[in-house]
């Protein structure tokens, strides 16, 4: 059984993981085997750091280089800029209610105190431009004009969180007007990875691994479904995971370790790995698909995990076939659906929802959902765009403070990790408000199509506060149904995971 | 083993971010707050609670005089989309039917009119100017050449607020106000702090003078001076204010067309009577006597020759050291005197030229004899610009006054009028009053940009913060030109026509200014009416006491 909350929970316990984070961007590359320890912390699922990083820890570090692949200095050019160290963590002035200023007084005062002020009035300039841009008052002249005032006032690479976060939303909704009229806004609609011209793979790279490091999203969402997969074949032969997006694949090398480390468990069962891949050119991950399956053969040869790596092409608009996929009897089938996580591509709702329909014909034993948690009882028509323009600041305000409570200190570091995947993800996410695109919870529509909720164990539950403990205070996990964790920052709901099973099967 | 919740600890060098969101924003629509986050140190409410206060304070007392809605300040938040939304609407259906009007098709335009004019506080003014529209492109036939892009923006300007974007933050602001919703006007503010420019194009101007404007509305008193600030009138040089005067005569029609045919219409009812007679003026306008040289001018170009005696009789301002109650462009400065200078013009015409003039006498005390008329002598009463600060209501001193005129025999009344409607408080809510009063100051401010070529020069900005007081002033009760009519001809006016000469001289002396200005004659009124890219500013009037002129 592969409980392993009921082992002593000292063995969650990681004396020096805030310290080692800390090494791992604050220092140079000085030693490898810092460097590998790092790595281990950070890519190494919780619940199996220690024995892991007792032997196999050159394997995954292979597994990471491997994807650094060509340029393997950016990330210690990146952390050896002296910079990038020195750049002055943003101070904002808490006692932040000047409002009132100005009633009384002339506007000079308020236009020259900028400091106490500054994010205030950041925040209502893009709340009057998505109010321009939209609705009863739509004036595009004002809307231009705002954004112009607004450009004057922020730069996405300088300045406070709020600063910074304004320049991009400023960029995005500058996109909008420009855009606004032609329906084909591609670069708009897609997601990091379409602007990955503009980057630099490598940089890609190191703002993921930056990400990792400062803040527990992605973690939270592989680990939540890990586990809950961990708990549902635990007496399996054979196990089928049919992933949606595979991404890096960092998830399953967590997997594989937690497989073949269970302890009084059977022993370690066969795992196939179906990834959907994407014809369309434009979409391509960090690595493609085959370049993952590779990887990760070559890890769980490493760690002696029986493993089979396949493809499954979606259609050239991204639906879903399940005939496409080759199923074996006597497979546990586990579909997992992983998505918005801060550095994850968009991806359209038709293609999600052609997938979890189609695998709902496939009568998998789990599916795994991460997806972006909306705020309780808001539908999407209510404040229309501009409410949902300013949910979505909110929401993106939260991310960066959340970013910034994990590494205070380094301004460029976040910069990397906002430039890389939380600006265009901005720009993507109000293009898709704007045009009013539908979303719906994914949650919903698995149980509007007959999936069942599959209880979140304990375990799963406590392994999520272990993980948010790593972290700042401000994370908060909460269990929000009895198959779904949410995990927030502050009061703020960003992420949760959800575990659903086929009605017939009983787990 | 238990599950505890880690209680978040205030994390103050972490969350700076949210704060901002939440302590600004949470008033904003529901969906915006955490359903579950009361009693979170995060939550909105703790952090707006200060800004609840401070904003409380300011305009606490100001909203409660007006006794305006009440206001619940815990449920404002909650409340913010609900109320906005129609708060807004006058607003819109007024653009929606500008726009409208620009469409091929008459009929779907008025249908639609009908829907949105539910909403509009006088349907009725709000169809007539945009029947009225389209006629005018047509007409502006004496547009210069060379200006043709100008012609262009006339049709897309003229008829909706396409361009005008402080209109867009201003007026919203005033509807809060009315409404008092003080986040929704704290969230205009702050928008209007950032956009608002003494010294940028016209829309910028507006944003800051009605934000000026808005400001001394909400603080508590109207003691609040902006005198200090903006550059009027009063302020200025005496021989800087009557330059700057003049050179805005020569590069703006505003004044200069009603002047002008202010003059040709006492030639044409001089020359209706005795030669012999002296000719009376008396002088209720904002001309500073820029415009009696031209007159003097024209008098010596008279067949037979000037009067005998031209009295001039000027009737200052009542000067009350409340900008509040200065209507604009009537007071000068202190020390500004155009007498001496005038009399001496006089004098080298040879024109016999007698000023008198009075101060600090209120327009609907005058009689006979604080003016020293006499029967014999031709009197001309000319008044512009000046006669909308008198009450129309309650007590209806501009009747009072209207009647004293008449009682007084003149043998003409000019009468030139801001041709709009009232903003003062008895007519309509601070919202209705102020969109007036923003949407009169544009056309100044748009018209005055086109004038100075997008110049920042010191005498504009003079110029413009005179007429910017029009925002507060008390006084800007103006009304339609068709109600003006119908009010002089309750008093015993008759309208004349103004003669050909006038017009034709007007018009050809509108010609050498912007091609968005056009004069309209309407015979069913005889007035001629000013216009500014195809929308109302002004009106003069010829009105006689001749019996068999009013039995007509």
């Amino acid at each position: 059984m592969a409980m392993i909350i009921d082992d002593d929970l000292h063995e969650f316990y990681f004396p020096d993981y805030g310290n080692t984070t800390t090494t791992t961007t604050t220092t140079t590359t000085t030693s490898a085997s810092e460097d590998e320890l790092c790595n281990w912390n950070d890519w190494s699922p919780l619940m199996d750091w220690e024995a892991l990083s007792n032997g196999q820890d050159q394997d995954f570090r292979g597994l990471f280089e491997s994807i650094m692949d060509d340029d393997n200095a950016s990330l210690s050019q990146l952390h050896s800029s002296p910079e990038l160290y020195q750049h002055p963590s943003p101070q904002l002035h808490e006692d932040s209610s000047p409002e009132l200023v100005m009633i009384n007084h002339d506007h000079e005062e308020i236009l020259n105190n900028s400091e106490d002020t500054k994010g205030l009035r950041l925040v209502h300039l893009l709340m009057a431009a998505a109010e321009a841009m939209t609705g009863v008052n739509k004036s595009r002249d004002l809307a231009r004009v705002i954004l112009i005032r607004l450009k004057e006032l922020v730069s996405p690479t300088q300045g406070t969180n709020m600063e910074r976060l304004a320049a991009y939303f400023t960029q995005a909704l500058q996109g909008l007007l420009e855009g606004a009229g032609s329906k084909n806004n591609n670069v708009l609609l897609s997601g990091p990875y379409n602007n990955r011209d503009e980057h630099q793979a490598t940089d890609a790279l190191a703002a993921f691994q930056l990400l990792q490091d400062m803040s527990p999203y992605v973690k939270f969402g592989h680990f939540t479904a890990n586990q809950a997969i961990l708990e549902a074949v635990a007496n399996d032969k054979r196990v089928h995971i049919v992933d949606y997006d595979i991404m890096e694949g960092i998830q399953w090398a967590s997997f594989m370790q937690s497989l073949v480390s269970r302890k009084d468990g059977p022993p370690s069962p066969h795992l196939r790995i179906t990834a959907l891949s994407r014809g369309g050119s434009g979409k391509r991950s960090i690595t493609s698909v085959q370049e993952t399956g590779r990887r990760l053969t070559a890890f769980a040869a490493s760690i002696g995990q029986p493993f089979s790596f396949h493809q499954s092409k979606l259609d050239a608009d991204e639906s879903f076939k399940p005939s496409s996929l080759k199923l074996v009897r006597g497979e546990a089938l586990i579909i997992n659906c992983m998505l918005h996580l801060p550095h994850f591509s968009y991806r359209s709702p038709d293609s999600v929802v052609s997938f979890l329909s189609g695998a709902k014909t496939l009568n998998p034993r789990l599916v795994t959902l991460v997806e972006e948690e909306e705020e309780v009882g808001h539908t999407t028509d209510e404040g229309g765009f501009v409410g949902r323009f300013m949910e979505s600041l909110h929401r993106y305000s939260a991310l960066y403070d959340s970013l910034e409570a994990g590494f205070p200190m380094q301004g460029r570091a976040r910069a990397l990790v906002e430039r890389v995947f939380l600006g265009p993800r901005i720009a993507g996410s109000l293009n898709r408000i704007y045009r009013d695109t539908e979303r719906c919870s994914l949650g919903n529509y698995l149980s509007a199509v007959g999936f069942q909720r599959a209880n979140i164990s304990f375990a799963n539950h406590c392994q999520a506060k272990l993980l948010l403990g790593l972290f700042n205070d401000g994370y908060r996990v909460e269990e929000l149904a009895s198959n779904k964790l949410v995990l927030g920052w502050k009061s703020r709901r960003l992420l949760s995971a959800s575990i659903w099973t086929s009605p017939e099967l009983d787990l | 083993m238990t599950l505890e919740e880690p209680e978040p600890e205030p994390n103050p060098t972490s969350d700076y971010t949210l704060d901002w969101m939440e302590g600004s924003l949470s008033y904003l629509p529901s969906f915006f707050e955490d359903p579950y986050s009361s009693g979170d140190p995060y939550s909105s409410g703790d952090l707006n609670d200060d800004s609840w206060l401070d904003i409380g304070q300011d305009l606490d007392q100001e909203l409660l005089n007006s006794s305006l809605a009440s206001i619940n300040y815990n449920s404002a938040s909650s409340t913010t989309t609900a109320t906005s939304t129609p708060l807004i609407d006058p607003i819109i259906s007024g653009q929606k039917k500008r726009k409208i009007t620009d469409e091929p098709n008459p009929r779907v335009s008025q249908a639609n009119k009908k829907n949105q004019n539910r909403r509009s506080n006088e349907p009725e003014d709000g169809n007539q100017t945009v029947l009225d529209q389209g006629v005018p492109n047509k007409k502006g036939g004496g547009n210069k050449r060379g200006s043709s892009k100008l012609v262009g923006n006339n049709c897309s300007n003229g008829n909706n607020k396409e361009g005008r974007w402080a209109e867009q933050l201003l007026n919203p602001c005033a509807i809060a106000i009315t409404a008092g919703n003080l986040n929704r006007v704290q969230h205009l503010l702050y928008v209007l702090h950032e956009l608002a420019s003494a010294t940028g194009d016209a829309n910028h101007r507006l944003a800051s003078h009605g934000l000026q404007a808005l400001t001394r509305h909400l603080s508590a008193s109207h003691t609040y001076s902006v005198a200090s600030k903006t550059m009027n009138f009063a302020s200025a040089k005496p021989r800087f204010f009557k330059e700057s005067l003049m050179y805005f005569n020569d590069i703006n029609p505003w004044f200069t067309i009603p002047n002008n045919i202010a003059n040709s219409s006492i030639l044409q009812i001089l020359s209706q009577q005795h030669s012999s007679n002296n000719l009376h003026i008396v002088d209720i306008g904002v001309s500073h006597g820029v415009q009696w040289p031209t007159l003097l001018d024209g008098l010596t170009r008279r067949p037979g020759g000037p009067p005998p005696l031209v009295r001039l009789t000027v009737i200052a301002p009542v000067v009350s050291n409340n900008q509040s109650l200065d209507t604009p462009f009537a007071v000068g400065p202190p020390d500004y005197n155009f007498i001496p200078q005038l009399t001496a013009y006089a004098k080298t015409l040879n024109v016999n030229l007698h000023i008198n003039r009075i101060e600090n006498h209120s327009l609907q005390a005058l009689n006979a004899q604080v003016l020293g008329s006499t029967p014999d002598e031709t009197l001309i009463i000319c008044a512009q610009f000046r006669v909308h600060q008198l009450n129309h209501n309650n007590p209806d001193d501009r009747t009072k006054f209207l009647k004293v005129l008449r009682s007084l025999e003149p043998k003409g009344v000019i009468l030139s009028e801001n041709d709009m409607d009232c903003s003062c408080n008895n007519c309509g809510n601070f919202a209705t009053g102020f969109a007036r009063r923003v949407e009169y100051l544009w056309r100044f401010l748009d018209s005055t940009g086109a004038a100075y070529k997008g110049r920042d020069i010191e005498e504009r900005r003079m110029i413009e913060g005179e007429t910017a007081k029009a925002l507060t002033n008390a006084g800007e009760m103006n009304d339609k030109k068709d109600k003006w009519c119908e009010i002089m001809r309750r008093v015993g006016f008759s309208g004349e026509v103004f003669g050909e000469d006038a017009v034709d001289g007007a018009r050809v002396l509108l010609k050498k200014y912007d091609s968005n200005w056009e004069m309209r004659v309407q015979e069913k009124d005889r007035c001629v009416g000013l216009w500014w890219k195809g929308q109302p500013v002004s009106f003069c009037s010829l009105w006689t006491t001749d019996r068999k002129q009013n039995d007509k």
